[in-house]
C-alpha cells in the first residue's frame, strides 16, 4: 500500500470513531428535538459527565473498567431522569425561546459543577488494554481503538434498532409524527417525554464514557460538542434519526480530513460553515426529500 | 400599557444626577471600574434588547458581535494607529454590515434554526480569531491599547485616560444609546418590532415585513454591540480570543431577561446589577457561574417578566404611577 494511501486510510479511522461519537450524541438530541420540541444545549453536558463518571469510577473508586462504564451511564440516567422531572416537564409547549434560555442556563449549571466537582484539569480514564499498536496493512490503531470503535458501533446499531423495532421506538415515532393523534390512541406521552429524553442521555453518556479513554476529559468539553452534534442535527435533518447516524459519521470523516490536509485549527469551522450553507440551500436537511 | 415608575420622565432625571455624581462620591478605583464597565454593558444589554425583546428572536451573536468590534477596534489602533475616535465608529460600521450580511442569509429562518447559527457564526468568528495568526496573533491577543485625548475645538485637548473622566464618556454613550433606542422603539419601527413580535402572520397581511424589521433590529443592535465592543477594549487595553467565549453571551442574557426584556430600562438595570453581582460573589468564584446557570433557568421560567417591575410594582403603590403609551 502506498504512504499516502496509508495516511488517507489513518485520517478515515480516526475520523470513523469521532464521528460514530458524534452520531451518537445527535442521535438523542433529534430525538428530544423531534419529540419534546426542544434544542437541548444541554445535551452535551451528559457526554461530558459520562466522561468524568467513567473517569471518576475507574481511577478515584478504583471499580473494574467494564462495570465503571456501564455505572457511569447508569449515574448520567438517573440524573436525566431527575431533571425531567423537575425542569424539562415544564418545557412543553413552551415557546422556542424559554427552553433555549433554560437548556443554555442547565449548560452551564452542569458544566461548572463538573469543574467544582473535578477541577479544570483535563483528565483520561484508565482503560485495562495493552498501549501497543496493532498493523493493519500500514494503518496503525490500538485495542482500546478497536474496542471503543465496536461499543460505539454496536450501541448505533442498537438504538437504531430501538427506534425502529420495539414498541417504545413505534411510539416515540408516533408521537414525534403527531402528539394528539398519539395521545388519541393511548400512548402515553409523558411516558414518551422520559424515555425519549433519558434515551437520549444514556447515548450521550455511553459516548463520553466510552471516548474517554483517547481523548482529555474536562468541563468544557460538553459546550463544544453540543455545537457539534446541532450542526449534525442541521445537516442530517431535524428530527430525522437516520440523518443523525450518517451526519455523524460525515462529521467526524470530514473534520479528520480537514485536520489532516488542511489545518487542525480550522477543522471545527467546517462543520459550521456547513450548516450555513445547508440552511442556505437545502434547509430540510441533507438527507430528506423535500 | 402601564408605565412603571422607572420609566417616569422625573426619575430618570434623578437617576441621570445620581450617576453624574459617581465619580465625586466613589473615590474607590475599583468600584469605579465596575461603574465603567456597567456603563459600557449598559449599551450591550439595550441593543441585545431590541433583538430579544422587541422582535422577539433568541441572538447568541451578541458577544461576537461585542467582540468583533473590539477586534476591528484594536487592529486599526495596533496595525494603523487609529484612535478610539475613530475606532468605536469603525467598529459599529463593520459589525452591521457583518450582521447585515449574516441576516440576509439567517433571518430568513426563525426559532431553532435562527438559533444554532447564531451559535455557529460565533463559533467562526471565534475559530477566526483563534487561528488566523498572521493578523489577530491568536491566542496572544493583541495589548497596548489606549484611551485618546478628547480633543474638542476651542477648549483644546482634555486628558479622559483617568476613570473619574473614562466614565463620563461611558455615561455619554450610554445615555445616548438608551435614548436612541428609546426614540426607535417609541417610533413606527418599534410599534412594528412589537407586531412581528406578537404575531408575525398578522404583521405580514398587514404589509409589514417580518424580515425588514428584524433585519432593523439585528443591524442596529450588532451595530451599537461593536461600537460598546470598541470602548470596552479601549478602556480594558487588551482584546484576545476569550471575548467570544459562550459565557459572554450568557450574561448579556441575564441581563436583558433578569432586567425584564422589551423594556430597554430594565436591561439597562440589569446590566448594573448582573456587573456588580458577580463582583460580590468574587469570594465564591467557582460558585459564581453555577449560581449564573441557576438564576438563568429559574427567572426564564417563572419570571417571564425579569424581576425589576415586579419588585417596583409590588413597592410602590399603583397611584404613583403614571400612565403613558409606550410601545411595549
Amino acid at each position: 500500500m502506498s504512504v499516502q494511501l496509508a495516511i488517507l486510510g489513518q485520517h478515515l479511522l480516526n475520523g470513523v470513531l469521532v464521528g460514530c461519537a458524534y452520531a451518537l450524541i445527535a442521535m438523542g438530541l433529534t430525538m428530544i428535538f423531534g419529540v419534546m420540541n426542544i434544542a437541548n444545549f444541554a445535551h452535551g453536558e451528559f457526554y461530558m459527565l459520562g466522561g468524568f463518571l467513567a473517569f471518576y469510577l475507574v481511577s478515584l473508586v478504583g471499580l473494574n473498567y467494564f462495570v465503571a462504564l456501564p455505572t457511569a451511564v447508569a449515574l448520567v440516567v438517573l440524573l436525566a431522569v431527575l431533571l425531567q422531572h423537575s425542569i424539562f416537564r415544564r418545557l412543553r409547549d413552551a415557546p422556542t425561546m424559554t427552553t433555549t434560555l433554560v437548556t443554555i442556563g442547565l449548560s452551564i449549571l452542569l458544566e461548572h459543577v463538573a469543574l467544582l466537582l473535578w477541577g479544570p484539569q483535563p483528565q483520561s480514564v484508565p482503560t485495562p488494554f495493552p498501549p501497543s499498536p496493532i498493523n493493519l496493512g500500514g494503518i496503525y490503531t490500538t485495542p482500546l481503538y478497536l474496542f471503543s470503535m465496536a461499543v460505539t458501533a454496536a450501541l448505533i446499531v442498537a438504538g437504531h434498532l430501538v427506534i425502529r423495532r420495539t414498541r417504545m421506538g413505534k411510539a416515540m415515532r408516533a408521537t414525534f409524527q403527531n402528539k394528539e393523534a398519539s395521545a388519541l390512541v393511548g400512548i402515553r406521552i409523558d411516558r414518551i417525554y422520559m424515555l425519549t429524553f433519558v434515551f437520549g442521555a444514556a447515548l450521550a453518556a455511553a459516548a463520553g464514557a466510552v471516548l474517554g479513554g483517547f481523548i482529555p476529559v474536562e468541563p468544557t468539553m460538553g459546550g463544544v460538542v453540543t455545537l457539534k452534534a446541532f450542526v449534525v442535527v442541521i445537516l442530517g435533518g431535524m428530527g430525522s434519526f437516520f440523518g443523525a447516524i450518517v451526519g455523524g459519521l460525515l462529521l467526524g470523516l470530514a473534520e479528520a480530513l480537514g485536520a489532516g490536509y488542511l489545518s487542525s485549527g480550522w477543522k471545527d469551522a467546517i462543520g459550521f460553515f456547513a450548516v450555513i450553507l445547508v440552511l442556505l440551500f437545502r434547509p430540510e436537511g441533507l438527507f430528506r426529500r423535500a | 400599557m402601564r408605565e412603571t415608575p422607572a420609566q417616569h420622565p422625573i426619575a430618570l432625571l434623578a437617576t441621570l444626577v445620581v450617576l453624574l455624581a459617581v465619580p465625586l462620591v466613589v473615590r474607590d478605583e475599583y468600584f469605579l471600574h465596575l461603574f465603567i464597565v456597567s456603563g459600557i454593558f449598559v449599551i450591550v444589554a439595550i441593543s441585545l434588547d431590541l433583538m430579544v425583546g422587541y422582535v422577539g428572536q433568541l441572538s447568541l451573536a451578541h458577544a461576537a458581535f461585542f467582540a468583533l468590534g473590539a477586534y476591528t477596534s484594536a487592529l486599526l489602533f495596533v496595525r494603523f494607529k487609529w484612535s478610539m475616535w475613530v475606532g468605536i465608529p469603525a467598529a459599529g460600521l463593520v459589525t452591521a454590515l457583518a450582521a447585515f450580511l449574516l441576516g440576509l442569509v439567517i433571518l430568513r429562518t426563525r426559532g431553532h434554526r435562527f438559533i444554532i447559527i447564531t451559535v455557529a457564526f460565533s463559533e467562526i468568528m471565534k475559530l477566526a480569531a483563534t487561528n488566523w495568526v498572521d493578523v489577530t496573533r491568536g491566542f496572544m491577543g493583541l495589548p497596548g491599547l489606549q484611551i485618546p485625548t478628547l480633543t474638542i475645538p476651542g477648549i483644546g485637548a482634555i486628558d479622559i485616560a483617568s476613570k473619574e473622566r473614562f466614565y463620563y464618556v461611558v455615561l455619554i454613550a450610554a445615555v445616548l444609546t438608551f435614548l436612541a433606542c428609546r426614540a426607535l422603539v417609541r417610533s413606527r419601527i418599534g410599534r412594528a418590532f412589537v407586531l412581528v413580535r406578537e404575531n408575525e402572520v398578522l404583521a405580514e397581511s398587514l404589509g409589514i415585513s417580518a424580515f425588514r424589521y428584524c433585519m432593523i433590529a439585528f443591524v442596529i443592535g450588532a451595530g451599537l454591540a461593536g461600537a460598546a465592543g470598541s470602548l470596552y477594549a479601549h478602556y480594558v487595553g487588551f482584546v484576545s480570543p476569550d471575548l467570544f467565549n459562550f459565557s459572554w453571551v450568557t450574561v448579556m442574557l441575564i441581563m436583558v431577561i433578569l432586567g425584564g426584556k422589551g423594556t430597554l430600562v430594565g436591561p439597562a438595570l440589569g446590566a448594573v446589577i448582573f456587573t456588580f453581582l458577580p463582583e460580590l460573589l468574587r469570594e465564591a468564584l467557582q460558585w459564581r457561574m453555577i449560581i449564573f446557570g441557576t438564576i438563568l433557568i429559574v427567572a426564564t421560567l417563572f419570571m417571564p417578566r425579569g424581576i425589576i417591575f415586579p419588585l417596583l410594582e409590588h413597592l410602590v403603590p399603583s397611584r404613583w404611577r403614571t400612565r403613558h403609551a409606550r410601545a411595549a
